[in-house]
C-alpha cells in the first residue's frame, strides 16, 4: 500500500539558454500544515534535484544523492553533469524496484560541456521522462500541467521563467 | 510521471451501469450490482465579461477508455421559443454523468418556458440560477451527478455566470472550469482572467510588489483564453478532445460556434 504523500509540488522548465526549477515550502499532513519551511530542491553542483512525495523519503533520498555525488566528485575530480545525474537517479531508484522510495524526482541543470539546458523527471522507480519543455511533480501536478501547457512557449527568457509573468 | 500520486485516469475500466456481472455469494445465491452513475468525462468552462458571457465545452463523450461519440454537446440553450430555443438568453453547461445532464437541462428548460407562459416575461438569470439550485437540491439524496454552470446577461446588462456543485450549492463568479480537466484549466484561468500571481512589472520585490488588478476582459481576449485552455487540456487529458463548442451570450442573443480539437 502506498503511503499518503505529505503534500508538495515541484516544476522545472526550459527557457532560452536557461532552466528554472521551483518548489513550494509547505510540509503537511493532509490539511494540517506542520511546517512552512521545508525546501524540496537540493543542489549538487551544476545539477538541481527536486523531490516531492513522502517527506521522510525526500530527506533520505536527498542525503543519499549528496553522498553519491560527493563520491563521484572525489573519483572523477569534476562536477556531475545533469545527464549523468539523471542516469544515477534512475538506476538508484530502480535498485529499490520492489520497495520504492515514495518520491517523484525532477532534475534541472545546464550541461557545462555542451552549454545546453537539461531537464527531466522520474517516477518512483526511476523511469526517466526526458521532456523538452517542462516537468511537473507532486500533489499539484494536474494544476501545474494545466498552467504550464497553457503558458509555456519556446525560448522564454529568465524573468518569465521564474514565475513573475506579465 | 507522477502517476503514483495523481489519480490515474479512469479507474477500474469502463464504468457501465451494469458493469459488474452477477457474482456467486459463498452461500450460493447470485448477487447483482447496479451502479446508477457513469462518468462521461469532458470539460466545460465559462467566463463572464462586461456585457457578455462565454460558455464552452468539448464535445467528446467517454466511457472509461472508450469514446461513445465525438459530438455530444454539453452546452444547452435554456428558455426561448420552441424546441430550438429561439431568442434564448440563458445557457446551461453540464459535465459529469451525461444522462443526468440531459435530464437536468430538460427540466430547467421546461421550468424557464413555463415561467414565461405564466408570468408573460422572460425569466431573469438570477431567478433561473436560484431555481436551478433548488432543482438540484431537490435530489439531495440521489443527486444529478453533474457540475453545472449557468451563463447569461443579468438585469443590468452585465455578463453573469453561476457555478454549482451536484447538490445545488451555487455562487456567482467571473470564471469557472468544471469536469475532468477542471484541475488543469482552473489555475490557468485564475492566472489569465483574475491575474492571480501576476504583479505590476517594476513595482519592487517582496511586500512592495503591487498585485495586477483584474478588470473585465474584451471578448476576443476571452475567446482566445478559452481556446488556449482547451487545446492545453486536450494535450494532457485523455477524456477531453474532438471538438470545442462555444456559446457567446450577448444582450442581442446567443452566438454558437464549433471548432475541431485533436481527436487522439
Amino acid at each position: 500500500m502506498i503511503p499518503p504523500p505529505d503534500g508538495g509540488a515541484c516544476v522545472a522548465m526550459v527557457g532560452k539558454d536557461c532552466v528554472a526549477i521551483a518548489c513550494d515550502l509547505r510540509l503537511g499532513m493532509q490539511a494540517l500544515t506542520v511546517s512552512n519551511n521545508f525546501p524540496k530542491i537540493f543542489s549538487y553542483g551544476d545539477v538541481h534535484l527536486g523531490l516531492t512525495g513522502l517527506a521522510t523519503d525526500v530527506s533520505t533520498v536527498s542525503d543519499l544523492f549528496r553522498y553519491k555525488v560527493n563520491m563521484y566528485r572525489l573519483r572523477e575530480e569534476r562536477n556531475i553533469s545533469p545527464q549523468t545525474m539523471a542516469n544515477l537517479v534512475s538506476s538508484s531508484l530502480y535498485e529499490r524496484r520492489f520497495g520504492p522510495y515514495f518520491v517523484s524526482p525532477v532534475i534541472a541543470g545546464i550541461n557545462q560541456t555542451s552549454g545546453k539546458p537539461f531537464i527531466c523527471g522520474f517516477d518512483s522507480i526511476g523511469c526517466i521522462d526526458f521532456a523538452k519543455d517542462f516537468i511537473v511533480s507532486g500533489t499539484a501536478s494536474d494544476q501545474l500541467f494545466g498552467t504550464c501547457e497553457g503558458l509555456w512557449e519556446p525560448d522564454l527568457v529568465s524573468c518569465a521563467c521564474s514565475g513573475d509573468m506579465g | 510521471m507522477a502517476a503514483l500520486f495523481s489519480g490515474a485516469p479512469p479507474q477500474g475500466g469502463p464504468g457501465y451501469s451494469f458493469k459488474q456481472t452477477p457474482t456467486m455469494a459463498p452461500s450460493g445465491e447470485r448477487q447483482h450490482g447496479f451502479y446508477p452513475y457513469t462518468d462521461n468525462g469532458g470539460s466545460t468552462l465559462g467566463i463572464s465579461g462586461a456585457d457578455f458571457t462565454i460558455m464552452a465545452g468539448d464535445t467528446r463523450s467517454t466511457s472509461g477508455y472508450n469514446i461513445n461519440t465525438r459530438y455530444a454537446p454539453k452546452l444547452f440553450k435554456i428558455g426561448g421559443e420552441g424546441p430550438d430555443n429561439k431568442g434564448a438568453r440563458i445557457v446551461l453547461s453540464v459535465v459529469g454523468f451525461a444522462a443526468d445532464g440531459d435530464a437536468l437541462k430538460e427540466r430547467l428548460d421546461t421550468i424557464v418556458k413555463m415561467y414565461k407562459y405564466q408570468h408573460g416575461k422572460p425569466m431573469s438569470v438570477s431567478a433561473c440560477a436560484q431555481r436551478l439550485s433548488h432543482v438540484l437540491y431537490n435530489k439531495r439524496f440521489f443527486p444529478y451527478y453533474v457540475h453545472a454552470i449557468l451563463g447569461g446577461i443579468d438585469e443590468d446588462g452585465k455578463g453573469a455566470l453561476y457555478s454549482y456543485d451536484p447538490v445545488g450549492s451555487y455562487e456567482r463568479e467571473q470564471c469557472r472550469a468544471a469536469g475532468a480537466a477542471a484541475s488543469l484549466i482552473m489555475p490557468f484561468l485564475d492566472n489569465q482572467v483574475n491575474f492571480k500571481n501576476q504583479y505590476e512589472p517594476g513595482s519592487g520585490t517582496g511586500h512592495d510588489l503591487q498585485a495586477k488588478v483584474a478588470q473585465p476582459l474584451p471578448r476576443d481576449t476571452v475567446e482566445s483564453i478559452v481556446r488556449d485552455a482547451f487545446t492545453s487540456a486536450v494535450e494532457r487529458h485523455i477524456e477531453v478532445g474532438d471538438g470545442l463548442q462555444m456559446m457567446i451570450i450577448t444582450p442581442n442573443g446567443v452566438e454558437e460556434t464549433f471548432t475541431p480539437l485533436k481527436r487522439d
